[in-house]
């Protein structure tokens, strides 16, 4: 039957390839060819897979802050001796809302002070960076003086174990050099030093947190 | 026969360069795997690295001038121990808040988790669980219990069935202690930092220690949530002002008529920043003091002239513990006295959880 096909059957030009007979056997070029095809691809997946994870952790870098827990601070010092810069960018902050604005702050003065004032021999803290301002009696309020402190952590050992922990240490984050290797987090003793999302790297407590 | 080794095979032979690619992809499924793992070592590595902490004991890092020290208040001299303790039983509640004596001898602990009532001798009689924390507890001469909550006083019969609530308080309400004069209730409400005086029913009949310049009254300073009230046998009130580190006898009109202490970290002072937290009164008008910071439980005579000490800070181990590695206080560091009917000094731990019995050494002079 000339020119009748079965229904089904396809056709092809003469010359397509398809229609050739199988060879014997993959052309040595071509086999070569497809090896080095095959290995550069499998190159550039890797190459993109690593450019994909460096990027990647780049970027988990770039979210994510150092900050101190307050709840897990022992106040031992090492915020103001280990970080990289020369004064260091963890600072006293002061929640405002937790404090009793207390007549007798034991955060701004020495357990035992001569008067109830400014005097530098009544103050705590060693480098004056509390100030104190009469608000109503018998009520003041504290704040800190950021170039002034240097995370020693005086003021907020007399804080928390007198008073109610509105003196707490926070690492600064317009100061931080963000090396994501922070040296005080390895020195730390107590762990207080955790990863906190850059959106918000800060960890308060209560209301009306000022002072960072 | 072949001019090529046997062993170097065809490029053209398809089943050798099929081996060949498998080798590989092997090659690179191992070498990934291993890079993969190597990675996942180096990362935890890392992470271990940046967490491992100095091991190193807490010793400050810098200079005694740069460091808080409170040391030398945290032992006191034996010779000023007026009481001896001889026993002491844990209070068993999630956190205990305050205690109160009965008129039988009785010992209530109120706090997270209810209220638990003891014999004198510490045994568990009653115990009252309750969902919302108590901070203050009052018995009536019928024996029906005050219990002071946030926002409201729950009245209970004495088995603890609710009989009624009274919410239509200020708003704010935080009743930290509880006492009763006749027909008056006087509730300290540490979140409004005055003294409210309440009828039989729980209705409000007036404020005492609100400031008012006109009345010589400089009002309540309450920093934290610590404030008591209690009834002495003169007829006046007496109520902590903890921030001026006093306590201040007032009349049930709310007058001011005497106020005593002054605040220093010596013994005979009152320390911190927010002092006496709690304290009870004896038959002859004399007291028993609490402070936190440095828990000390202190005697004063009626005049409010120091006389000794009931315990001082030594005797409260872990409570030290907590405070010299700086963790932060508030609600669940203060000490809390009662004085019971034989005379004795129960005193609570809040942070040990534990009931102290407190007895005196000698016969009062």
């Amino acid at each position: 039957m000339t020119g009748g096909s079965n229904i089904g059957e396809r056709h092809y030009p003469a010359q397509h390839p398809l229609n050739d007979p199988p060879k014997p056997g993959p052309s040595p070029a071509l086999n070569r060819r497809g090896l080095l095809q095959a290995g550069a691809r499998g190159l550039g997946l890797l190459g993109f897979g690593a450019a994909a994870g460096w990027l990647g952790a780049r970027e988990s870098k770039s979210d994510t802050r150092w900050q101190i827990n307050p709840d897990l601070c022992i106040q031992c010092g090492r915020c103001a001796t280990a970080c990289v810069l020369q004064v260091s960018a963890v600072k006293c902050t002061h929640s405002y809302g937790v404090c009793g604005y207390c007549k007798l702050c034991t955060g701004y003065f020495e357990p035992e002070p001569i008067n109830l004032d400014e005097g530098a021999e009544n103050q705590l803290c060693p480098t004056g960076a509390i100030k104190r301002e009469f608000i109503e009696d018998p009520y003041y309020e504290y704040s800190i003086i950021k170039e002034l402190c240097i995370g020693c952590g005086k003021c907020v050992k007399g804080c928390n174990m007198f008073g109610n922990g509105s003196l707490y240490l926070q690492v600064n984050h317009d100061l931080c050099v963000n090396c994501d290797s922070c040296a005080i987090a390895r020195e730390c003793p107590a762990l207080a030093f955790v990863k906190v999302p850059a959106t918000r790297p800060y960890l308060l407590r209560g209301k009306g947190a000022a002072g960072k | 026969m072949s001019d090529e080794p046997p062993n170097n095979p065809s490029p053209a032979d398809p089943t050798q360069l099929d081996r060949a690619r498998r080798s590989l992809l092997r090659a690179a499924a191992w070498g990934g795997g291993i890079a993969g793992i190597g990675g996942l070592v180096g990362l935890s590595a890392n992470r271990l690295a940046r967490r491992t902490p100095a091991r190193e004991a807490a010793t400050p890092a810098l200079g005694r001038e740069f460091t808080y020290d409170v040391e030398r208040f945290q032992t006191s001299d034996p010779a000023l121990l007026r009481f001896v303790e001889t026993a002491r039983f844990p209070a068993g509640l999630e956190r205990a808040r305050n205690l109160t004596a009965g008129p039988d001898g009785s010992i209530w602990v109120v706090g997270t988790g209810g209220i638990r009532k003891f014999s004198a001798a510490g045994e568990l009689t009653l115990a009252i669980p309750l969902d919302r924390p108590v901070y203050a507890l009052a018995l009536r001469a019928s024996g029906e219990i005050l219990a002071g909550q946030a926002g409201q006083i729950s009245v209970l019969d004495a088995k603890g069935g609710v009989l009624t609530v009274w919410s239509d308080l200020p708003a704010g309400l935080l009743p930290t202690s509880i006492a009763i004069a006749g027909p008056h209730i006087l509730v300290a409400d540490a979140g409004n930092r005055v003294v409210l005086k309440l009828d039989a029913t729980g209705n409000k009949t007036g404020v005492i220690g609100a400031r008012d310049p006109d009345r010589n009254l400089r009002g309540f300073v309450v920093p934290s949530p610590y404030f008591c009230v209690r009834m002495a046998s003169d007829g006046l009130l007496r109520v902590t002002n903890p921030g001026e580190h006093q306590i201040e006898s007032y009349t049930l009109d709310g007058d001011l008529e005497a106020a005593w202490g002054t605040g220093s970290f010596a013994v005979a002072g009152f320390c911190g920043c927010c002092n006496p937290v709690s304290f009870d009164i004896f038959p002859d008008g004399s007291f028993v003091t609490c402070e936190k910071g440095l828990p000390r439980v202190k005697l004063y005579d009626s005049a409010g002239g120091f006389t000794g000490l009931v315990a001082g800070p030594e005797a409260f181990p872990e409570y030290l513990q907590a405070a010299n590695a700086g963790t932060p206080h508030s609600l669940g560091s203060g000490i809390y006295a009662a004085i019971d009917p034989a005379g004795r000094v129960l005193v609570l731990d809040v942070v040990g959880g534990t009931v102290r019995i407190m007895q005196r050494k000698e016969p009062k002079p």
